[in-house]
């Protein structure tokens, strides 16, 4: 039987987002193999973590019990232990940035192969873990193997689709309390602070209205948020629309943003690099409104219509 | 005479990405792709020019890239740019690295040659692979401290850093021994080479090094010692049905938002 772990980051509500949509996909996805997580959790926030995580479909839950901040070095101190304590076919940790400066240095540790930010997660039939990530600016799918155990990879938040169902299990809460010898630390966590920006819960709402450079301003762009706000769609943006200054990262689709999964994303006014379209993938459906007929987005949209986007917005708007 | 603060600068030629063309099989056509210093490495290396402006006067700038003989280019590159010394890691047991592989390269390239450095200053990835691995992988086989997205520094000592990490997520500040790895996000790049810096480039002598120059055991490089291996890669994107819409467009629109939000017929 393939034994998978999970590492779920955490925070005062719990297992963030990210690593909620590992775990769903996985007990979903992988039904006969052994799902565990390990969480590094602080003690004020052991109760939110276990609450979030008791019924989740795992067979185990680690509980490694530690105060102190993020330190990279703390951090995968404790997991590279873990790992070599309790052996795993696979391992999966999702690509926030936390993610992804922890995993290498763990990877390093244990001399085993890593895929970073991977959009896709399959296991074929011989228990390999097949790991797909976009590469060259997300214009090249390439799905990696690795021949060392655990198979290691970063899962890209917003890539697997998160599911409430999963089957019912009792799940072993297991508490550990992993020691570290601070007199070998060579760095120390001053201070830390989270950036609040960071709820991704729009990436999946129903409808995602986008906005790019075709907008021509800023102040078209706030056309966006307006539809939005009338219609409860979330509002997102391009690269280029974010680089000019008309919206925030936070918002940001795309290869270097967030991958979305909306049942409708309606992009205004967007070309369709590459690296955005990477980003949309997993929307059921795509309208592309542009004045280019032949811009990239509308060969790869369900429904291309050739308009002025600001004209398109101002209707709608005022059809609302 | 004090010692040299030792700044190594790691670099790395990449495809240009804006400039892809497809084979009729839907890979990538290598040849006659120009090459370009990763734009992330560009601002490592302006970041280490002005620690020695500004910080540390005594700075001695190390460049370094491992990959073919053609990969001198960067270098020169980065030596017109401000790198006092150059070094071109190419073996053909180094070829066909992954993330691993070249993190334990480029590590016994440290430990053979500089083993008294000061600092290692990496762009946050590289745009052809975007993996944003290396730096944290070598970090960890040379056991230093890493501050990765290092925004800026708030202190350098003869021993230690303080510097702020500012990521998507969080920001963090930290205080690490020296030696220390740090990674730089992409930032805008104003570093312009003059005649004197090209002539001075042209004039310093890159050095080249082989495995057994690094002390490197081959079956941690290249090919050999790397896990992971590309199964299949295929173009991106999935086909969609692709109607384009007509006259009737806005009442399509508003049609489509209102089945979006009942749920009906999305569920394949």
């Amino acid at each position: 039987m393939t034994k998978i772990l999970v590492f779920v980051q955490t925070d005062e509500n719990g297992a963030i987002k990210a690593s909620e949509e590992i775990v769903s996909y996985c007990v979903n996805n992988f039904q006969s193999a052994e799902i565990n997580a390990a969480a590094i959790v602080q003690h004020e926030q052991l109760e939110a973590v276990r609450n979030s995580l008791s019924n989740a479909g795992l067979n185990n839950l680690y509980l490694l019990i530690n105060d102190s901040l993020f330190s990279t070095e703390i951090y995968s101190g404790i997991l590279s232990e873990f790992l070599q304590e309790n052996g795993h076919d696979v391992f999966l940790i999702s690509a926030t940035p936390l993610g992804r400066e922890l995993a290498p240095r763990i990877a390093s540790r244990l001399d085993i192969g890593l895929t970073a930010d991977c959009t896709e997660i399959g296991i074929d039939e011989n228990n390999m873990l097949l790991a797909t990530r976009p590469t060259y600016g997300g214009k090249l799918m390439a799905t990696i193997l690795s021949k060392t155990f655990p198979q290691f990879a970063t899962v890209r938040p917003g890539a697997l689709k998160y599911t409430k169902c999963h089957p019912e299990k009792n799940t072993n809460i297991i508490e550990k309390y992993p020691e570290i010898d601070s007199s070998k630390l060579l760095s120390e966590v001053i201070s830390f602070q989270k950036k609040n920006v960071q709820n991704t819960d729009w990436t999946t709402s129903d409808i995602i209205i986008a906005g790019g450079r075709g907008l021509g301003s800023k102040e078209n762009f706030e056309l966006i948020y307006k539809l939005c706000e009338l219609t409860g769609a979330k509002p997102a943006a391009s690269r280029c629309a974010v680089e000019l200054g008309w919206a925030e990262p936070s918002i940001q689709v795309g290869q270097t943003g967030f991958s979305v999964s909306p049942k409708l994303y309606i992009a205004f006014g967007i070309s369709g690099a590459m690296q955005h379209l990477v980003g949309i993938e997993n929307a059921d459906r795509i309208i592309a409104v542009n004045t280019d007929k032949n811009a990239p987005i509308m060969q790869s949209s369900d429904i291309a219509v050739t308009a002025d986007a600001v004209e398109t917005l101002k209707t709608l708007i005022s059809d609302s | 005479m004090d010692k040299n603060f030792k700044i190594i600068v790691f670099v790395k030629q990449v495809p240009d990405t804006d400039d892809i063309k497809w084979t009729e099989n839907n890979t990538i056509q290598r040849e006659g792709l120009d090459s370009v210093m990763n734009p992330y490495d560009l601002s490592a290396l302006q970041y280490a020019v002005e620690i020695k402006k500004y910080r540390k006067k005594n700075a001695k700038i190390i460049v370094a890239t491992m990959g073919p003989p053609q990969a001198k280019d960067v270098l020169k590159e980065a030596l017109a740019l401000g790198a006092d010394e150059a070094y071109l890691l190419s073996d053909k047991k180094f070829s066909g690295a992954d993330t691993l592989a070249t993190a334990y390269t480029l590590s016994q390239f440290v430990k053979t040659i500089h083993p008294d450095f000061d600092m290692i200053v990496c762009g946050q990835q590289a745009v052809d692979g975007d993996t944003a691995q290396t730096p944290s992988s070598m970090a960890e086989k040379l056991g230093i401290a890493q501050i990765t997205s290092c925004k800026s520094i708030e202190e350098l000592a003869d021993e230690y850093i303080t510097a702020i990490k500012d990521t998507r997520d969080f920001v963090s500040t930290i205080k690490a021994k020296l030696p220390v790895l740090i990674t730089i996000d992409a930032q805008g790049t104003y570093l312009q080479p003059r005649i004197n810096d090209y002539i001075r480039a042209q004039d310093t002598e890159i050095s080249m090094l082989s495995a057994s120059e690094i002390c490197a055991d081959t079956a941690k490089t290249g090919f050999s010692g790397s896990p992971t291996y590309v199964k299949r890669a295929y173009r991106a994107m999935k086909e969609r049905k692709h109607t384009e819409a007509g006259e009737n467009y806005i009442q399509l629109i508003k049609e489509e938002m209102d089945r979006a939000k009942s749920c009906e017929g999305m569920n394949d």
